[in-house]
């Protein structure tokens, strides 16, 4: 039976010898949407937010990492596409925890097609 | 619960929740700046702790209805003179299968003793007898 262990999802990457783990945590988001960021312009507006939801990301576990070098960091990311739906998933993570039930996996076959 | 319309749903929906996971033991560390995901668990945990609560009452009407039970010869209006209440039972219902097994064990043992107590006490009655009869003759 394929039972998923459900874990916040994390971000981790090396940059400059020094390890980061992006997360976003219900104060972290909280603390996001006061500074005026709204989750709903993501798809919309993916240029200006993605930036502003990079660096929001480094506030749980790098909250004095200078705004420069997350920029540059940020300029240094590759596939840029596929890294906007993961921070919007992170993102989103605190507020789903809190209304999907923990049985939803329990039980559940995972499957693939071959075609 | 969310309001996208608001300007802050999230925090809204953050808050709103708040008091719901400090009072299945979350505390406000947790609950704000740890794994998001922590949730899940203690909402989980809160399931069986419901679920063993439900148990333990089950269980303690269990031991009122038989307790009032095994009273129920001398709460009878007509009881005859001298009828004594059954007495409370003896231990702990088995909750377990192993605790079931045991007390199955005992229950088996001790009426093999009672048989071989009787079966003593009836070898004793015939030797007396026959001693009895041999002593006449």
């Amino acid at each position: 039976m394929a039972k998923t262990i459900k874990q916040a999802k994390q971000l981790k990457f090396t940059y400059k010898e020094k390890e980061y783990t992006l997360e976003f945590t219900r104060r972290t988001v909280a603390e996001m949407e006061k500074k005026g960021f709204i989750a709903q312009e993501v798809e919309a507006k993916p240029m200006t937010t993605l930036p502003a939801l990079f660096e929001g990301a480094f506030l749980a576990h790098h909250r004095f990492e200078k705004k420069d070098v997350i920029e540059e960091i940020f300029s240094h990311m590759t596939n840029k596409e596929d890294l906007i739906g993961k921070l919007a998933e992170m993102y989103n993570e605190p507020i789903m925890a809190l209304v999907e039930e923990p049985e939803d996996n329990e039980g559940n076959v995972d499957w693939t097609a071959s075609f | 619960m969310f309001r996208p319309n608001s300007p802050f749903p999230y925090t809204e929906a953050f808050y709103q929740q708040f008091p719901y996971y400090l009072s299945i033991g979350m505390t406000a560390e947790q609950y704000w700046d740890d794994d998001a995901t922590l949730a899940y668990y203690y909402r989980k945990a809160e399931k069986l702790r419901k679920e063993r609560r439900n148990e333990e009452f089950w269980l303690q009407g269990m031991y009122v209805y038989d307790a009032i039970s095994r009273l129920t010869p001398v709460l009878h209006a007509f009881a005859k003179k001298g009828t004594k209440p059954q007495p409370y039972v003896e231990e702990a219902y088995p909750i377990n299968k192993k605790k079931a097994d045991d007390a199955k064990e005992r229950k088996e043992r001790a009426k093999a003793e009672r048989g071989r107590r009787y079966m003593e006490g009836l070898m004793a009655q015939n030797n007396k007898r026959f001693k009895k009869d041999a002593d006449n003759e």
